[in-house]
């Protein structure tokens, strides 16, 4: 097994903005004074005209960026991820969602948010956005993305870059294992198979995506071959993977650092219990608030939430005794 | 678009009463809110904004941005106006499948914002106007936020962000009309000082209290605070804030929920409710007979006009009535354009000039320079080609066409060529040449033939009566069909101007009143008349209402 390499979300993030820049002179950035921590602010630095500060100030932040798009420009609005779905609702809904000129739909924001999920960590349960993947998911014509690593951070910044429309696009706050290769082609609404497996399948997005590996190894070692899935883009969601991997494995185990009410699991759910149903369990935060942990009390506060590799195996093994 | 002063209330009329009629269709929507800022739009519409409506999506138009989204009845009715789409399309407000929503809505050409949910189009206005900044382009963002709306935290975001970035690329109304949903401004959430909401006149009169202007200022915006229902305060304002440089502008317009419908004016009421279809036709009537008040001044202080000017100023005059008289048209000699060109900077009110004089059209490019905003020629001096010739001139230089006619004149047979131009026909009440006459108790006949005769030829201006018009006969001449009532001696020689102008205003309203009663009764009986009656519930309307109702045996 080869060592293990960390990356940088935020920092990959804030070099693609760089190089998009450069490129495509309509590409803007705004922050809300968090722009050191997205490290956006390197954008700023070189384009002062087109980076915009617009203070603590989250809701205009939204509707600045939606204003920017309506006259032609690709607007890039990030912050931590508690401050937006769970603050702007209403202005990314009425302002960036639904507006749809001419044949699009919605206006070209993409919000690209940091410290998701209960990382965010040390800040505590206030800080630690578990619902914003149901939010968004739940607006019409918003695209949802969870890359697990840093490189897919960096494709997909590129990608939504070019492709028109509103984006959600969520990092972690830790630098997190990198688990795609710099080769890995990425494509909205196409989850990536990171291992064949014929005996259950495990879907995770974001840093559970590792776990979701960690915990095949485990299975390996018990004779189960288990399929995982980086379900990177939660809406539009891969249904013709998901269901194959239905079809042909039984059963699905989906992991997600977010509440299993209404986010990436229940995506999973909706598309499988129509089409092809199999048993599901998922792994997630039930439905309660974080609390504080230091970086190096991250992995416990994880395990009070049940979201660890192990309890991603233990899931496999429960589900196949019932098929 | 380059309208003139009347030209641009026509407008706005048309686009009222389309508010009126695709609400009752609709059965629901916010006429009160698209009434206060009514002139405001006209005056974006057809002056200022720069748009296609062939064309929408045109790169270089300006934007307009109505924030306070549920006055869209009061946007879309001004696209219609404009040539965006059909007029008839109004009747499919909020219907299903129309392009006319509930709020505005991208779907509807000309729309610029998806508006409704309150407080966001100032944030969305910056952004644009940051876009056109880093375009290089000419363009010019205009918003309308509301008062109630600026309940809103994100205005003040906003707020803050424009004067950050120096936005003077957009210009930003605050149609401040006193009133949000659940009632007045100043009981929900107060922005100025201790205002009770129940004598909107009461407000006017202490502008000390007037904080909203102080807020922004402190914010550090250009601050512009105007009677948002006075279309050359607004045009004067538009025109300073797109001049200032370096910071963002805002025009705080003081107007009246409502404003132009007698029972929804100052009325928390009709904020969000739809005119019953049955009493459409008697709100038509009273939009239509919208009235004006313009004093003479050769009847006061003829060595001190300016100061006339003044009082006609603190006495909120409509116009300002210039009588020019050359000595040979008339006998008597008054002033010249230079005169006008003199007082011209003393007041925003528009001059209304009335050209007693011979070969008028020698000199009315004079007048036009000296700063006039109607000119008015006598048709005894002029003749198809010459006042053909003079409609030309004033038209292109978007100042009113007025036609006078002397006690003894009928109206010549060549001005129904010209009926659509004409902005303004005066019929003397008096033989012209001097102040302080009485008047002409057969003018009444007169004005009545003419207006019935304009009616059916479909003028859409103004019949102003001129001359010995008093306290007295106002109401007379408001019923023969007169819509502005020139007065000299009976205003000007009274020593309080701003009252006295307040009584002729009533005089006229009681007319009205009468008028819309009768209509009322015409249509529906005492049943219609009483339901008319019950709709004014703010202030003492509705006792003068019943006994305007007993007088004339309708109840």
């Amino acid at each position: 097994m080869s060592v293990e390499q960390l990356g940088d979300m935020r920092t990959e993030y804030s070099k693609s903005l760089l190089a998009l820049g450069e490129e495509d002179p309509n590409i803007v950035v705004l922050g809300a004074d968090t722009t050191d921590s997205l490290k956006t602010a390197s954008f700023g630095k070189k384009f002062p005209e087109r980076f915009f500060n617009v203070g603590i100030a989250e809701a205009n932040l939204v509707s600045v960026a939606a204003g920017l798009a309506y006259s032609g420009k690709t607007a890039f609005a990030s912050t931590y991820a508690i401050f937006l779905p769970g603050r702007c609702l209403d202005q990314i809904r009425n302002s960036i969602a639904y507006p749809s000129p001419g044949d699009k739909k919605g206006l070209n924001v993409k919000l690209v948010v940091a410290h998701g999920g209960l990382t965010a960590g040390a800040d505590g349960g206030s800080h630690q956005q578990n619902e914003d993947i149901a939010v968004m998911r739940a607006i019409p014509n918003m695209k949802v993305l969870v890359p697990s690593d840093s490189v897919a951070v960096s494709k997909l910044t590129w990608i939504i870059a070019q492709k028109y429309g509103p984006f959600y696009m969520r990092m972690a706050r830790p630098k997190t294992t990198i688990i795609h290769s710099e080769s890995q082609e990425f494509q909205i609404g196409k989850a990536i198979t990171l291992r064949d497996g014929s005996d259950s399948t495990i879907t995770a997005c974001g840093i559970t995506v590792k776990m979701a590996l960690d915990a095949a190894d485990l299975l390996q070692q018990d004779g189960i071959s288990c399929r995982v899935i980086d379900c990177f883009s939660v809406k539009p969601i891969d249904k013709e993977l998901l269901e194959k991997a239905a079809r042909e494995t039984g059963s699905i185990v989906t992991c997600e650092e977010h509440n299993v009410m209404g986010g990436f699991g229940s995506a999973v759910l909706e598309v499988i219990s129509e089409s092809c149903p199999v048993p599901i369990r998922r792994i997630g935060v039930q439905d309660k608030f974080g609390e504080s942990a230091r970086d190096n009390e991250i992995p416990q506060l994880l395990e009070k939430h049940g979201i660890t590799s192990i309890n991603i195996a233990n899931a496999v093994k429960v589900l196949r005794r019932k098929q | 678009m380059g309208l003139n002063h009347y030209q641009i209330k026509r407008k706005i009329l048309k686009a009222r009463k389309l508010v009126i009629q695709a609400t009752a269709a609709a059965g629901s929507g916010h006429p009160g809110g698209s009434f206060s800022m009514a002139e405001i739009m006209g005056c974006l519409f057809y002056k200022y904004l720069r748009y296609d409506p062939k064309n929408p999506s045109w790169e270089d138009r300006d934007k307009l941005i109505l924030s306070k989204g549920h006055a869209a009845p009061g946007l879309f009715s001004n696209l219609a106006v404009a040539g965006y789409f059909d007029i008839s399309e109004m009747q499919t407000l909020r219907q299903f499948g129309s392009k006319l929503q509930g709020h505005p809505d991208l779907k509807c050409p000309g729309v610029e914002f998806c508006g409704g949910s309150l407080g966001i189009g100032l944030s969305y206005s910056v952004g644009n106007a940051l876009a056109a900044r880093l375009d290089g382009k000419d363009q010019r963002i205009y918003t309308i936020i509301g008062d109630g709306e600026s309940d809103e935290g994100q205005i003040w975001e906003a707020a803050m962000t424009a004067a950050k970035y120096k936005i003077d690329n957009m210009t930003v109304f605050l149609d401040r009309n006193f009133i949000q949903q659940d009632s007045y401004t100043e009981e929900i959430m107060p922005l100025d000082e201790k205002l009770l909401g129940d004598d909107l006149s009461e407000m006017w009169k202490d502008a000390s209290r007037w904080k909203t202007g102080d807020k922004w200022r402190s914010f550090g915006w250009n601050v512009i605070e105007i009677d948002g229902h006075r279309i050359e305060q607004i045009l004067d304002a538009i025109r300073r804030a797109n001049q200032t440089k370096g910071l963002p502008s805002i025009i705080i317009a003081r107007t009246i929920k409502g404003k132009g419908v007698e029972h929804m004016e100052d009325n928390p009421l009709w904020h969000g409710k739809a005119p019953n279809p049955e009493i459409v036709p008697i709100i038509e009537d009273e939009l239509e007979s919208q009235f004006m008040i313009a004093p003479s001044i050769i009847a006061g202080d003829m060595l001190n006009l300016e100061k006339e000017v003044k009082r006609c100023v603190d006495g909120r005059a409509d116009y300002i009535h210039l009588d020019v008289m050359d000595g040979q048209f008339v006998p008597n000699k008054t002033f010249d354009h230079t005169k006008i060109k003199e007082l011209r900077p003393l007041t925003l009110i528009p001059f209304d000039a009335h050209l007693m004089i011979d070969e008028p059209i020698k000199h009315v490019r004079n007048y036009i320079d000296a700063g006039s905003d109607i000119i008015t020629v006598h048709a005894e001096v002029c003749d198809e080609s010459s006042f053909g010739e003079i409609c030309d001139i004033l038209h292109s230089n978007q100042v009113g066409i007025g036609l006078a006619i002397n006690p003894d004149t009928e109206l010549p047979l060549w001005c129904y060529k010209f009926v659509e131009l004409l902005d303004q026909i005066i019929i003397m009440s008096v033989v012209p040449g001097k102040s302080g006459q009485k008047f002409i108790e057969s003018t009444h006949e007169k004005i009545q033939r003419i207006a019935k005769d304009l009616k059916e030829h479909k003028f859409e201006g103004y019949i102003e009566a001129d001359g010995g018009v008093n306290l007295e006969n106002i109401g007379a001449c408001f019923e023969d069909g007169a819509r502005a009532f020139v007065g000299g001696s009976a205003i000007i020689g009274q020593n309080d101007v701003r009252m006295i102008i307040k009584e002729f205003r009533n005089q006229a309203l009681e007319s009205r009143r009468r008028l819309l009663i009768k209509k009322a009764h015409d249509l529906g009986g005492t049943e219609l008349v009483n339901k008319w009656i019950d709709l004014h519930i703010v202030g003492e309307k509705k006792d003068r209402l019943v006994q305007i109702a007993k007088e004339l045996g309708s109840q």
